[in-house]
């Protein structure tokens, strides 16, 4: 068992205040993803569930019971670190059984639990090891290892795979989720990284400025952001967005070209965002016209950079494209893929479906 | 072209070479001569003795030197250090006052040897000093206390007086390595349940074993060269009772002209110095080895 639950949860730095009521309810055994751009609080939020940080206001519960005031190693949470903070004196085993031995447990217990978390983790070989003599997977692992051995109620991670190459991050990702799905242990996991949390969340949790923008499901989020905030995070390349004007249940451009239909009923004439994500737009015969700006082909697919007017649009196919630079295109926006946007708030009008 | 830029390496070290054979090499033999020479009233008759070193076992007051040398030495760089280190790890905590104190606790630091010496010697003073007569007024002691007028106190006195003086340094080395523990081992530690005096023993410490050996080593080393603070404050006195090797060498050597014996026990002095050093040069390797390993 392990339910998290935030109530309005604040948090300031002397006068700063740089979590402004974050509220959310993760659910035993979930894996969620807080993601966001640099400084926008996700560590804070994290290290106040782990007890290292003080909240100023809120309730932090786990299981119903509120823990605000007990210390980190009362909770039953386990943390990995960026840089993994192993103990670089102690050998791997040691590293792992740690906890355990300042919890007094026996040194045949505390062997047990250690071979059978290094069993899990691929670690067995190295156990007489020192962090020093280890490579950055696995040092990351050594430290996935020391959280569960003590087997909490919930797993944090923060930013686990930033200092790891490319290739291993990729790696490393599908092995926590891996764990995850063996251990079914509540995780809450932070990154920066938007495709990290596409592919491992069970929930993304989309923060922005020390308030939370959107909770919801990858895909969710990728169908129906709420703002253009979040519907330019998730998703690479990310959405375009281009000014529009209401009229009779169309959405048109400055050059008076029709974009598509609006998803929502709007007063004639209201200004909005329009976002549409590169990978729903078709070049057609009619349609907005543009000029092909930029080729780049990838492989599998092709991104064309498009112009009209002022406004670049980024857009991908998987069709083999015969174009050159500086050829004029028409395209048009897949039925309802349109998006649209409050031009002040930035919230969504409505989400296409 | 390879054999004159050796040539020329050479010769570029050269002065060195010769800086450290004039002014250490040449001494130190002339003293290692001198120690193994018959000397009468400052007149050096006959090379070729132990004789220097018989007198030296011989003499009853050597012993006791021993044995304060020991106690200076070791007592005076256990406490140095221990000290310096519950100093240094008050200090490692973040405000505005520790911030001042870092500064300040250097005082004691800047002092010349014999502003110091002199200051407490007057301080610890039987009939006019500021502690007797504070612990008199204060009726804790019946009269005043001869600090450095009493054998069994003498010794620890000047230990007291030492750590004064050498700790702050030792403090400040001590608080740079531990604000140098990575902070996010020290909230893996929490998140592992240590509480504030395991998270000290199992990874402050650790960290910090070659800056606190490094200091160690150091302490030592600076504590058998002190000279200047036990003469002036007690000039070995009383009947010897604060008599350590530096001091016994100087009066020996300046006072009853015995140089042969002198520069005996400054042999004797050297060997525990370089075995120090070679202590220390020992331990430094050792971490530079590991430190390669990484
Ligand atoms: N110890 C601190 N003192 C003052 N401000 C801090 C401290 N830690 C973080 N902050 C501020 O809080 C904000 C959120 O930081 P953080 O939670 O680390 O962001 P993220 O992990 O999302 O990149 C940042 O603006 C940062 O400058
Ligand atoms: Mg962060």
């Amino acid at each position: 068992m392990g339910s998290v639950a935030l109530r309005n949860i604040r948090k300031s730095y002397g006068p700063v205040e740089v979590l402004h009521g974050i509220d959310l309810d993760i659910q035993d055994g979930e894996f969620t993803v807080l993601v966001g751009p640099s400084g926008c609080g996700k560590s804070t939020l994290l290290r106040s569930i782990a007890g290292l940080e003080t909240i100023t206001g809120g309730d932090i519960c786990i299981d119903e019971t509120v823990i605000n005031s007990l210390a980190p190693k009362e909770r039953n949470i386990a943390m990995v670190f960026q840089n993994y903070a192993l103990y670089p004196h102690m050998s791997v085993a040691k590293n792992m059984g740690f906890s355990l031995r300042l919890a007094k447990e026996s040194p045949s217990e505390i062997n047990r639990k250690v071979n059978a978390a290094a069993e899990i983790l691929d670690l067995t070989n190295l156990l007489d090891r020192y962090p020093r003599q280890l490579s950055g997977g696995q040092r990351q692992r050594v430290a996935m290892g020391r959280a569960i051995v003590r087997d909490p109620k919930v797993f944090l991670f923060d930013e686990p795979l930033s200092n790891l190459d490319a290739k291993l991050r990729v790696q490393m990702r599908s092995e926590i989720k891996e764990l995850h799905q063996r251990l079914k242990t509540t995780t809450v996991y932070v990154t920066h990284d938007q495709i990290e949390a596409m592919t491992m969340a069970d929930r993304i949790v989309v923060m922005r400025g020390g308030q939370v923008e959107q909770i919801g499901t990858p895909l969710e989020l990728y169908d129906r952001p709420a703002s253009v905030f979040v519907a330019g995070f998730i998703g690479s390349p990310s959405m375009n967005f281009i000014a529009a004007t209401a009229r009779d249940d169309g959405l048109l451009l400055d050059t008076d070209e029709s974009l598509g239909k609006t998803p929502v009923a709007l007063a004639n004439g209201r200004g909005v965002i329009a976002g549409f994500r590169p990978e729903d737009i078709r070049l057609s015969d009619t349609g907005v016209s543009a000029k092909v700006a930029l080729i780049e082909p990838t492989g599998a697919e092709t991104q064309l950079v498009l112009r009209t007017g002022e406004n670049s649009i980024v857009m991908t196919t998987r069709d083999r494209i015969s174009l050159s630079p500086g050829d004029p295109v028409h395209f048009s926006i897949s039925e309802g893929k349109l998006h649209c946007f409050d031009a002040e708030s930035e919230r969504a009008l409505s989400g296409a479906v | 072209m390879l054999r004159s830029d050796r040539l020329l390496a050479y010769a570029m070290i050269l002065p060195v070479v010769i800086a450290v054979v004039a002014f250490v090499v040449g001494p130190t033999y002339n003293v290692a001569t001198l120690s193994l020479t018959q000397v009468v009233m400052g007149q050096e008759r006959g090379f070729g003795t132990l004789g220097n070193f018989r007198a030296l076992a011989a003499d009853p007051v050597f012993g006791l030197v021993l044995q304060n040398t020991a106690i200076w030495i070791l007592g005076g760089t256990f406490l140095c250090v221990t000290v310096g280190l519950g100093v240094g790890t008050f200090l490692a905590i973040d405000s505005r006052m520790t911030g001042w104190l870092r500064a300040l606790i250097l005082l004691p630091w800047v002092l010349p040897d014999v502003v110091t010496a002199m200051a407490w010697k007057w301080m610890l003073h039987g009939q006019v000093g500021i502690l007797g007569q504070t612990l008199q007024s204060s009726g804790l002691t019946e009269g005043t206390v001869s600090f450095l007028g009493d054998p069994d106190l003498v010794m620890w006195m000047l230990v007291i007086v030492l750590i004064w003086r050498k700790m702050p340094l030792v403090a400040l080395i001590l608080c740079a390595a531990i604000r140098s523990v990575p902070d996010d081992q020290l909230e893996a530690a929490r998140m592992d349940g240590a509480n504030a005096v395991e998270r000290f023993r199992f990874v402050t410490l650790p960290n910090i074993a070659f800056s606190l050996t490094a200091v160690t080593v150091i302490s030592m080393i600076w504590i058998t060269a002190e000279f200047a603070l036990p003469w002036i404050m007690t000039g070995g006195g009383p009947a010897n009772a604060s008599q350590i090797m530096a001091t016994y060498i100087y009066q020996q050597s300046f006072e009853f002209f015995n140089w042969g014996v002198a520069s005996a026990m400054s042999v004797i002095n050297l060997f525990m110095l370089a075995t120090i050093v070679a202590l220390y040069l020992y331990v430094n390797r050792r971490s530079w080895a590991s430190e390669e390993s990484k």
